[in-house]
């Protein structure tokens, strides 16, 4: 097995022997790491130096109970051919993070744009965050977890005086 | 009433159509395009641009951000037109009804000549609207028969 995860151990060593941290290498081809999110744009540097040049995705999860949103960096070396993925947690009330854009450029700008849409991440140092898909949303960003889409639907859409639509309350 | 069924009247002999499809929308009018149901042999074809296009038919859930881009193409088709709305998501949202970012009856939109029910409607539905307009112009009122007369010469 030491054998097989050979280079994928190697990936983890270069970055625990900077940054101080461990990391996991699921299997083949597959490494996670886990950083705070001060150090998360140095570590993204070290990254890209190391041959991660592609940003496949970004990704939120979000954690109503703990408090917390987490992101996911997925990056693609394409000579490695390792998967690594970078997760940091933010504070839920204050979500800011630093923007990836000076790193991957055109590769992140459009994941954080969406991100910032439906979860209301700010990406400090991103100059486009302007609405993708919500023209003219005024509501809360709706794929956080806190956000009662059945109730914003029957305030928006439904009258429930109307006879026709009185089972949409129900 | 009457007024629209003399312009209606322009409409007769062939129907252009531009297509406003989201999601599975096209799933719906795709058996009309095919040999088996042959829409062609009645005219109608679909065109590359509203400005040919004399019906606009709609399908599929419609987005708060699509909707905008389906009043453009509306406004940009000429007189006389007609607006056919396909499937149960244009009716009511569908099975998106409780979407916060669909909009849920077309008609609040864009004026809505006929409905087609169904999820898909079948192909023949959609012959039988395209008929009914076509049913619709047959039965006008005096003024239009008047109309009519005058054409025939």
């Amino acid at each position: 097995m030491a054998e097989i995860l050979h280079k994928e151990g190697k990936v983890i060593e270069d970055i625990s022997a900077k940054f101080k941290i461990a990391g996991k290498a699921q299997r083949e081809r597959r490494v996670w790491v886990t950083i705070d999110k001060d150090n998360l744009i140095a570590l993204c540097n070290f990254v890209k130096e190391l041959g991660f040049e592609h940003l496949s995705a970004i990704s939120v999860t979000d954690w109503p109970e703990e408090g917390t949103f987490e992101l996911t960096y997925h990056l693609w070396s394409y000579s490695k051919k390792i998967l690594l993925t970078i997760k940091t947690k933010l504070d839920r009330t204050d979500p800011i993070v630093d923007s990836v854009i000076s790193i991957w450029r055109e590769n992140a700008q459009i994941h954080e744009r969406e991100l910032h849409e439906l979860f209301g991440v700010e990406f400090e140092g991103n100059e486009d965050l302007t609405p993708l898909f919500l023209e003219d949303w005024d509501g809360p960003p709706p794929f956080r977890k806190d956000f009662d889409w059945k109730e914003y639907v029957r305030q928006q859409c439904y009258d429930q005086a109307n006879e026709r639509e009185r089972a949409y309350y129900d | 009433m009457v007024e629209q069924a003399t312009k209606m009247k322009r409409l007769i002999n062939a129907i252009w159509i531009f297509n406003w499809f989201n999601s599975c929308g096209f799933c719906e009018l795709v058996p009309l395009v095919g040999s088996r149901w042959d829409m062609e042999r009645f005219g109608m074809i679909i065109t590359g641009t509203p400005r040919h296009a004399d019906v606009l038919f709609i399908a599929g859930y419609q987005t708060l951000k699509s909707i905008k881009r389906a009043q453009v193409i509306y406004e940009q088709m000429p007189d006389p037109k007609a607006v056919i709305a396909l499937g149960a998501c244009t009716m009511s949202g569908g099975m998106y009804w409780d979407s916060y970012n669909t909009i849920k009856r077309l008609a609040d939109y864009i004026p809505v000549n006929i409905y087609i029910p169904g999820c898909p409607p079948r192909p023949e539905a959609v012959f039988e609207a395209c008929m009914k307009i076509f049913h619709h112009v047959g039965a006008v009122p005096p003024h239009g028969r008047k109309f009519a007369k005058a054409h025939r010469g």
